[in-house]
């Protein structure tokens, strides 16, 4: 009988990042000949059988060696459930933002992640490994006592990039082109600091290029901070330069992506940030600020800023977007970089991992 | 540069800074601009956020006792604002109940606050911080200094504060030498205090304090100490400047000594202070020494100690630095 190895996600949505990657590791295991079934407390969008209420798991068949995997990236009561069952556990950490940056913002939110980071410590001595995305999430980990950790990168779907563009959208960010056009990729969340890239835009355009545009994409994890943000753009008059798109489909996003010269993130907590390899991917060269996991992930993949504030910002997008040379030599870094992260080389790590636990 | 070189980072970042100074030195870039930037923020973030100023905080609760029970309708689907209407019309009758009670009792509160506020306010009168309104930062005494903390702070990477900036002399030099630098003057008693809790850890390249070290009572003197720990960046300088107390207590006219609520620390308390903070290296440079009683040869032994000791105490050094820095 097959090894069985059962993810368990807590908010399962097949279209975001941690949804593409579930996918990735399901037909990943499954073709290793692991039996491998995704179970969730809530999904939306999944396809019919893609996803199961986690409650329903039945249990390990009688001589059936079985792992349950937890994608831990939030509070969850799922946690609770795992650590009364009986099956050895694996972890896969995306990291959780700290609460304290909710706080201010969403008290619940805060609480909901305070509750999370107070599960992490509890899954220690149940998992026999613990997949990270990223050094940075692995030294939280080894830090509260797990034992046994590995790096293994989070799939990202580059191949969703080159299925298609809207071409309208596309056509109209182009054709409504004045100056520069800055862009980010995240949800709309305090700790991504989206205010300081409307700061450091505002700065750019007092200084270098008053047509500069900036596109904030990401659904909102704070409607308090987004209302900020809003409030701020209008009180700074820039409601024709910045646009706030929420959530969008692939090939929006790839449209944002091509129209962009430059992509810029403040964000002072990422476990991982995905974005910044689909910036890569689209040839887009990145400015970022130094913080968490995102020097890890962007290497010399791009600009890395030690300081953010708006003048240093908009001084370096400005040599990044007026240097033809520079702009191309950070494209081809972005590039060179990527390929440390290409789907082939993620999967090796991974099942290198996986065999490290089942044999 | 071509796509095909070798890109060096912290060169080109280096590059970039530096030509960001010669534009702050040039007047290019306006000193207040990024301070007014968040300014602008400030006003929309949450009260937790806001600096932790009572009235500011109070002012925001009172707003927020309205409780607005039209609910927005607005949607990007067709049919869905009429149906919100209708429920905002069939359920308006509750929460307006519901809302009348929740304001009253949110106004109550509020006023309660504000009366337990003006309380305080009275006691703080009474309390030896009120007279730090009487006292102000003596302009003569960091003059002699300004060129000693320019050319310390030359180069320096991020934003400087100099708390209390006064006449912002000091805070026009450090520009002119290309420094991202900017004041906050106490017009309240311990706003330099307040500006800086309200940064966030580790944001200032430096930070300068003079003034307010001088007059502040021993507890507000402490406190600005920690903060100094807390607010610099790794590799950040604090520089205080403060009168020496043997000077301040002979200075003419005295009215200062009389009426500040504190007094100056000597040069190797803030040196001691700043060392158990963390900071790395500190060191008192001391001001010039007026000229003091001429001395007499050393046959005269006893007259002669008695002429150093007098000078010590008479015509020591007006006034002192002390640097320290934050470790990388």
């Amino acid at each position: 009988m097959a090894d069985a190895i059962h993810q368990f996600v807590p908010s399962f949505v097949p279209r975001d990042a941690i949804g593409t990657h579930v996918r990735a590791v399901r037909d990943l295991l499954r073709g290793m000949g692991i039996e491998s079934d995704v179970y969730v407390r809530e999904s939306r969008g999944a396809a019919k059988g893609e996803a199961r209420d986690y409650l329903s798991y039945q249990g390990a068949r009688p001589g059936e060696r079985t792992w349950l995997l937890y994608q831990l990236s939030t509070g969850s009561k799922m946690a609770e459930h795992l650590l009364a069952r009986p099956e050895p556990k694996l972890v896969d950490y995306h990291n959780i933002t700290p609460p304290g940056f909710f706080f201010p913002w969403e008290a619940h939110v805060g609480v909901e992640l305070d509750h999370g980071r107070r599960q992490i410590p509890l899954l220690a001595d149940v998992t026999d490994l613990a997949f990270n995305d990223s050094a940075f999430n692995e030294s939280e980990l080894i830090e509260v006592g797990f034992r046994k950790t590995v790096v293994a990168p989070i799939f990202v779907d580059y191949a969703s990039f080159d299925q298609g563009v809207d071409a309208g959208l596309l056509d109209r960010l182009l054709t409504n082109k004045r100056g520069a056009h800055w862009l980010f990729v995240g949800r709309i969340a305090p700790n991504k600091c989206q205010h300081e890239v409307v700061k450091a835009l505002a700065a750019y355009r007092r200084l270098y290029d008053p047509q500069a545009r900036l596109t904030l994409v990401g659904g909102s994890s704070s409607h308090a901070y987004l209302t900020a943000i809003e409030r701020y753009v209008d009180a700074l008059g820039l409601e024709d330069a910045v646009t706030l798109t929420g959530s969008i489909g692939q090939p929006q996003l790839a449209a944002h992506f091509q129209a962009a010269d430059v992509f810029v993130c403040l964000s002072e907590h990422e476990g991982f940030c995905v974005p910044l390899l689909e910036a890569m991917h689209n040839r887009v060269p990145i400015v970022a600020y130094d913080a968490t996991a995102v020097p890890e992930t962007l290497g010399q993949g791009g600009l890395l800023l030690t300081d953010k504030s708006p003048v240093a910002v908009a001084s370096v997008v400005a040599r990044v977007v007026g240097d033809d040379g520079l702009r191309d030599a950070l494209v081809v870094a972005g590039q060179a970089r990527l390929a440390d992260f290409s789907t082939e080389r993620v999967r090796a790590q991974w099942v290198d991992a996986v065999k490290s636990v089942v044999g | 540069m071509s796509a095909q070189q070798p890109l060096d980072h912290d060169k080109l970042l280096a590059e970039i800074d530096e030509e960001v100074k010669r534009r702050r030195q040039s007047g290019d870039i306006p000193a207040d601009l990024e301070r007014e930037l968040d300014l602008v923020f400030a006003r929309f973030a949450p009260v937790d956020a806001l600096e932790a100023d009572f009235e500011q905080v109070l002012t925001r609760a009172e707003q927020a006792t309205f409780i607005d029970v039209l609910a927005p309708v607005e949607s990007s689907r067709p049919v869905v604002p009429y149906f919100k209407k209708i429920v905002r019309k069939v359920v308006g009758w509750y929460l307006r109940y519901v809302a009348q009670q929740t304001t009253s009792f949110a106004h109550a509160v509020t006023r309660a606050v504000r009366l337990l506020g003006e309380r305080v306010d009275a006691l703080e009168e009474a309390s030896p911080l009120a007279a730090s309104k009487e006292a102000s930062a003596d302009p003569a005494v960091l003059a002699p200094w300004t060129g000693f903390v320019v050319e310390r702070l030359r180069g320096t990477t991020g934003r400087v504060l100099h708390g209390e900036s006064g006449n912002g002399h000091l805070v026009d030099a450090l520009v002119k030498a290309g420094v991202d630098a900017y004041g906050v003057d106490p017009s309240t008693r311990d706003e330099v205090a307040v500006h800086l809790r309200a940064l966030p850890e580790g944001s200032l390249g430096a930070l300068v304090l003079s003034g307010c070290v001088d007059y502040l009572p021993l507890g507000a003197q402490l406190h600005l100490a920690d903060l100094a720990g807390a607010k610099l960046a790794p590799g950040g300088v604090v520089i205080v400047v403060s009168q020496d107390p043997r000077a301040w207590e002979r200075a003419e006219p005295n009215r200062m000594a009389d009426l500040a609520p504190g007094r100056p620390l000597r040069s190797e308390t803030w040196r001691h202070l700043l060392t158990e903070r963390g900071l790395e290296g500190v060191d008192v440079v001391e001001g010039e020494r007026p000229t003091g009683l001429q001395a007499v040869p050393k046959a005269h032994k006893a007259m002669a100690e008695n002429i150093e000791r007098l000078n010590d105490m008479l015509f020591g050094p007006s006034s002192y630095a002390v640097v320290g820095i934050r470790p990388a």
